[in-house]
């Protein structure tokens, strides 16, 4: 075969001066060669075109049927309705950034991996997602973005970070019962309502530690013995089997050791302690006076929960960065397949002249590229403007956040699904619609070559 | 609302649709011809026939085992095919708009075969049909299958909508009992929270359908069932004090992070996992409130906890006073053609000898509201208690109001009621959920 | 002047060596960078391969990254299971007959089409390529109802056939578009010269477009293969219980209860086998590419 194409080739150098075809019979064969397409074209897409067309100008029934003629209505539902409008939005924010990301990338990656030798391996690797079904991709990707980080390695690995830096605090789960004794809240830390001396014992509950599973050092909890200076205990005021009168140490409740508590008078903390294994502190040198009673929060602050991916403000960025992981190979199989017809001698020439890598792809290669780089770019134009799969399954793993990642093609299968297909045409012509300025350029790139 | 009746929702509806009357309107309600002939004897030899539902797994093996033992019984060849995937909107609905429907279909929405029924798309049930659902189910699941005074559906299963689910052994732990009233379930969390248990409470706020199923519960019990039933039907709008109400009591635990943790996180939580909080091996929730096909969810664990013993029920508590009322949701056979073999089929479906072997096939997670199937047919005794009250409240219970609903306004997932409540599940804010509610349900035609 | 000389050898030297070295650190951080992301691009699928290995009951101890700590948890129960259910054969052998014809008749059919928009010259062609474009835009939903009521106006609903003549209409709008402008890019001197030596557009399309334009048209029908292997969709509302394909098949299995990674995780990897294999094969087609290109 290359031979022949070689032959033509050089059959072609040889011809000299423009020619025109002759038009009576090429009419003739191009409708042979156009046939089989525009037998399927018609019947399995330009009719459903024209009927979604119509479709769209009627109301819904109650059971989807086409009713009344609703003129314009379900397209200024569109741009009415809170979700279509959140669609719409996400739209505009999928088409101004993903189609270039997944072209520069293509383009980085087909031309880099021209010199490499373990090109194919790298381009099987980049390949792989697209060969895997959108539904386990859905999957794959809640292994990441879980909140969970004993599910999501996305947090496992921000929790690892965070924790490393500020480690979590001891006792995030306690909690005082009711406010009577002590007030505040985990994140601010908790003090005593009233004021302890020295003499009388401050026997401060605590309760919600894990009965289950309680934490190795602690023993069940003492009144404080007396002696000198101020003391105290802080015990968890529950046993396992409940049952204990509320503020009292019944048996079988345990101390919470290795907590601080800082004694505070007029705001400034004076003393400090640290509780035993069981609840017991004592402040020594506090012999008189009464203080306020103090738990800082360092010990109870909420644990840090990593990263909400697919939260508020996060699911559409999350969602785009599994789509590059899913297109990227996409393009750069089109690229590469673009830059393998470009003649090597042309690159070598350029390279020879001296010029730079840079200058070589600016100069020679970038620009017999452009008619695949306008494709690849107004394929992910199109695609993405009717992103679909990828944002309806990552979605289901956001729950009521779910509602932030809308984009047209999930509001359009909603409306369908809820027989509304009234409604759900209307948004399939308008992505039609939205996609013209594409088919504009394209066509006007399309005359400039033929001239 | 739950997940299958989602997956209902969309496949099922799209079918009464479009403007596709014309492409089969010669398949009117004339084939009654099973009627009269028993399900028994090699009559339908060599009749084939389809049945598209939603169930996979222990419950498609348990429907599968009552299809061939009626294949056997007639001869006939029943091929059911499951629309699952998640992705599968409008596969019976195109499939029926486009003239090619299953024979029979098993539908969770009765406001669907009245939509078929309206559409001419279904057949209405046999004589025979007639008279096995009337000898086996209370007059309510009866009336639920019919349009227009006519019957065209046989209850295949249904579930208990009133059921609390808790950890025994948390229970233990914490020293409670399962609590009877609003209040003390409100200090049984208290209780569970400061023995330890972290969330006592587990929301799955992430499929909004739990949502609308705790809303029903407590509004069935402040508002009382006349109220349930207007609103069901969209008679009394969304902004209704009795609303407010229900949502203020809601508040009472939802807005409470002592009680359900974090609302940010809960309105998270899916369904499945709300129960696996509760029931896995290091349990982080005592209490999860959702129907009695938790059980299933719950057996279909890798290392299941053992329903009846480890995880045990309790009714949904009484709220200020109010008497005991259950609700129910259920599925639906209809017959979509006057094949010969589905009107013998849906008679088969109605009698006590189906509903055992659907309800006794290990893994099944059936409940059947036949009132003539012996209770021991259950494979455990809490799902057998659960039939039992079924079966005993009669026609004294409501079904599940989301699902009577427009699928746009309660069958939508993180959108209108779902959605709706979902927000309120995080803002806690009565009068703007009220009122989104309200904006919502005007947007849906309502039948 | 030997001062000069030997300043000019000595240059010479010194820029060619200092060349080689930048070229040698810049080849070590262009491979760098390339593992890297090779690394990052295969760590969610290695996850996901993982993911399959492991009994669900594993999962709630954590997540896939604590099995790499103790393999010995790694088992092909999953595998297994699914493999015994024997709908996942037929399922099979159903997504080979759907996806092979759709792939091959795409490709032929957009080719020709291609050809005939990038090459012959007929009135409006430019309106109806225009037309073929937007077209590539309309949502696959859209179409399914219309598409229903034509099946079952022809009869031949639930069958192979309407799955594939399905992919094959939805296929068609990229595969055009892809390959008219691929084809346009094809020098305007070869289409010329061989007209001028009266090749017929039938030898022009086979001895000269098809050659060419290998590379384009075996990636285009990698792409049209994937879509239609992993397809799911389309596949539920057309096909029936005999001629459904794989991933119906393994939707079917998983759980509306329950979460179902263990069923959709070594699903997964059963059915990327084939594409993976595909693609490679596909390889040989753009090194020859390659060679048409740079031969003289």
């Amino acid at each position: 075969m290359t031979q022949e194409v070689v032959s033509v080739a050089k059959a072609s150098a040889l011809a000299t001066g423009p020619s025109r075809k002759t038009p009576g019979q090429g009419r003739w064969l191009a409708g042979v060669f156009l046939a089989p397409a525009a037998v399927f074209l018609t019947a399995i897409v330009f009719y459903p075109l024209v009927y979604t067309l119509i479709r769209s100008l009627f109301n819904d029934g109650p059971s989807g049927q086409a009713t009344s003629f609703a003129g314009l209505s379900n397209y200024a539902h569109i741009f009415t309705q809170s979700d279509a409008v959140e669609a719409l939005k996400n739209n505009v924010i999928w088409v101004v950034i993903v189609p270039a990301l997944v072209t520069i990338l293509g383009m980085i990656f087909a031309v880099l991996t021209e010199k490499i030798r373990w090109a194919s391996a790298f381009k099987v690797v980049l390949f792989m997602p697209m060969a895997i079904s959108f539904l386990a991709s859905g999957v794959t990707w809640t292994l990441i973005y879980a909140d969970q980080p004993s599910r999501g390695l996305g947090n496992a690995v921000a929790i690892g970070i965070h924790d490393t830096f500020d480690p979590q605090t001891s006792y995030p789960e306690l909690h005082p019962s009711g406010n009577t004794v002590l007030t505040g809240s985990g994140a601010a830390g908790y003090k005593s309502v009233a004021t302890f001396a020295a003499g009388s014992p401050a026997l401060l509950p605590l309760t919600g530690l894990n009965l289950v599973k309680p934490p190795k050092a602690a023993e069940p909890a003492v009144e404080p013995s007396s002696g000198a200076g101020l003391r105290g205990v802080l015990w968890n005021d529950f046993k396992l089997g409940g049952g204990g009168t509320p503020g009292v140490i019944d048996q079988g409740e345990l101390g919470v050791p290795g907590l601080q508590v800082d004694a505070v008078k007029n705001g400034k903390t004076v003393a400090t302690a640290t509780t035993q294994a069981n609840g017991t502190f004592t402040f020594p040198s506090l012999t008189s006076g009464g203080y306020t009673l103090s738990l800082p929060k360092a010990d109870f602050s909420p644990a840090y929960g990593g990263i909400a991916w697919l939260g508020k403000n996060l699911i559409t960025p999350a969602i785009i960065v599994a789509y590059l992981w899913i297109y990227a190979g996409f393009a750069m199989v089109l690229l590469a397949a673009g830059m393998s017809a470009i003649p090597r001698d042309a690159l070598e020439a350029a390279r020879m002249d001296g010029a730079t890598e840079w200058q070589v792809f600016r100069r020679v290669t970038a620009p017999l590229l452009a008619p695949v780089l306008l494709v690849v770019f107004v394929t992910m134009v199109i695609n993405v403007l009717k992103i679909f799969d990828i944002v309806f399954i990552i979605q289901q793993s956001a729950g009521g956040n779910a509602k932030y990642a809308n984009v047209l093609a999930v509001q359009l299968y909603t409306d369908y699904g809820n027989q509304q297909f009234g409604a759900a045409s209307a948004v399939g012509i308008v992505l039609v619609i939205l996609v013209l300025p594409a088919m504009v350029f394209q066509v006007r790139n399309f005359r400039k070559e033929s001239r | 609302m739950s997940l299958k009746m989602r997956n209902l929702a969309v496949t099922a509806i799209a079918a009464t649709s479009l403007l596709s009357v014309a492409a089969c309107g010669s398949s009117s309600s004339s084939g009654d011809s099973g009627s009269g002939s028993s399900p028994s004897g090699q009559s339908l030899k060599g009749v084939s026939f389809t049945i598209l539902g939603q169930w996979t797994g222990g419950e498609q093996d348990a429907f599968q085992a009552v299809i061939d033992a009626f294949d056997k019984k007639t001869g006939a060849k029943g091929t059911y095919t499951p629309a699952a995937g998640g992705d599968e909107a409008g596969v019976l609905g195109t499939k029926v708009a486009g003239g090619t429907p299953p024979d029979i279909a098993v539908l969770s929405l009765p406001g669907a075969i009245a939509q078929y029924a309206s559409a001419n798309k279904i057949q209405p049930a046999s004589a025979a049909v007639q008279s096995a659902v009337s000898a086996n189910f209370a007059t309510e699941w009866g009336t639920l299958a019919s349009a227009g005074g006519k019957l065209y559906g046989v209850p295949v299963d249904a579930s208990d909508k009133s059921t609390v689910w808790y950890n025994a052994k948390a229970f233990t732990n914490a020293g409670i009992t399962p609590p009877a009233t609003w209040d003390d379930l409100i200090k049984a969390g208290k209780t569970l929270s400061a023995s330890g248990v972290q969330v006592p409470i587990s929301v799955g706020g992430g499929d909004g359908w739990t949502l609308t199923d705790w809303f029903e519960n407590v509004y069935l019990r402040t508002a009382g069932v006349d109220l349930y039933d207007k609103l069901t039907k969209h008679q009394i709008p969304w902004t209704d004090p009795s609303v407010a109400t229900a949502l203020t009591t809601l508040k009472q635990i939802w807005g409470d992070p002592e009680l359900i943790g974090s609302p940010a996180a809960a309105v998270k939580v899916p369904f499945t996992s709300s129960v696996d909080n509760v029931f896995k091996k290091t349990p982080t929730s005592a209490i999860v409130y959702e129907a009695s096909f938790v059980a299933t969810t719950i057996t279909s664990d890798k290392n299941p906890a053992k329903v009846g013993t480890d995880a045990k029920v309790f009714p949904f508590p009484s709220i200020n006073g109010s008497a005991p009322v259950s609700e129910a949701a259920g599925d639906f056979a209809v017959a979509f053609t006057p094949n010969k073999a589905a009107q013998p089929f849906l008679a088969y479906l109605a009698s006590p000898e189906a509903a055992k072997i659907l309800v006794s096939t290990s893994g099944s997670g059936f409940l059947s509201v036949n009132k003539n199937l012996a209770n021991s047919a259950y494979p455990d005794a809490t799902s057998g208690d659960l039939a039992k009250q079924l079966v005993d409240v009669g026609n004294n219970f409501r079904f599940d109001m989301s699902d009577q609903a427009p699928a746009a306004f309660g069958g939508t997932p993180n959108k209108t009621e779902w959605g709706d409540l979902q927000t309120f599940l995080v803002n806690g804010n009565v009068a703007a959920a009220q009122q989104q509610l309200e904006k919502d349900a005007k947007s849906v035609k309502w039948n | 002047m030997t001062v000069a000389n030997s300043d000019i050898v000595t240059g010479t030297i010194n820029r060619g060596f200092a060349a080689r070295v930048v070229a040698r650190t810049s080849g070590g951080a262009l491979r760098i960078f390339l593992i890297v992301v090779a690394l990052l691009w295969l760590l969610p699928t290695f996850g996901l391969l993982i993911e399959s290995l492991r009994d669900p009951s594993q999962y709630a101890n954590g997540g896939w990254w604590y099995a790499i700590i103790h393999p010995a948890q790694l088992t092909f129960g999953n595998y297994s299971q699914l493999l015994q259910n024997h709908t996942m054969s037929s399922g099979f052998f159903n997504t080979v007959k759907i996806t092979v014809p759709a792939t091959l008749l795409v490709v032929l059919i957009g080719s020709a089409a291609g050809y005939a928009f990038a090459w012959m010259e007929f009135p409006g062609r430019d309106w109806i390529f225009l037309l073929v474009v937007g077209l590539l835009v309309i949502p696959i939903q859209i179409a399914l109802i219309p598409v229903v009521k034509l099946y079952s106006a022809m009869g031949i609903s639930g069958s192979i056939i309407s799955v594939i003549m399905f992919h094959v209409g939805f296929g068609l709008p990229f595969a055009i578009f892809l390959l008219r402008n691929y084809f346009a890019g094809i020098p305007r001197d070869l289409m010329e010269a061989a007209r001028m030596d009266g090749a017929s557009e039938g030898r022009i399309f086979f001895r000269i477009i098809l050659p060419l334009g290998m590379p384009a048209i075996a990636s285009l029908g990698i792409f049209q293969f994937l879509w239609v292997w992993n397809d799911l969709l389309v596949a539920l509302v057309f096909s029936n219980s005999a001629s459904q394909p794989l991933t119906v098949a393994l939707a079917s299995q998983t759980r509306q209860f329950g979460s179902s990674i263990d069923i959709l995780a070594p699903g997964a990897f059963l059915s990327l086998i084939v594409p993976l294999a595909v693609f490679l094969g596909f390889q040989r087609f753009f090194v020859q590419g390659v060679m048409a290109g740079s031969v003289k």
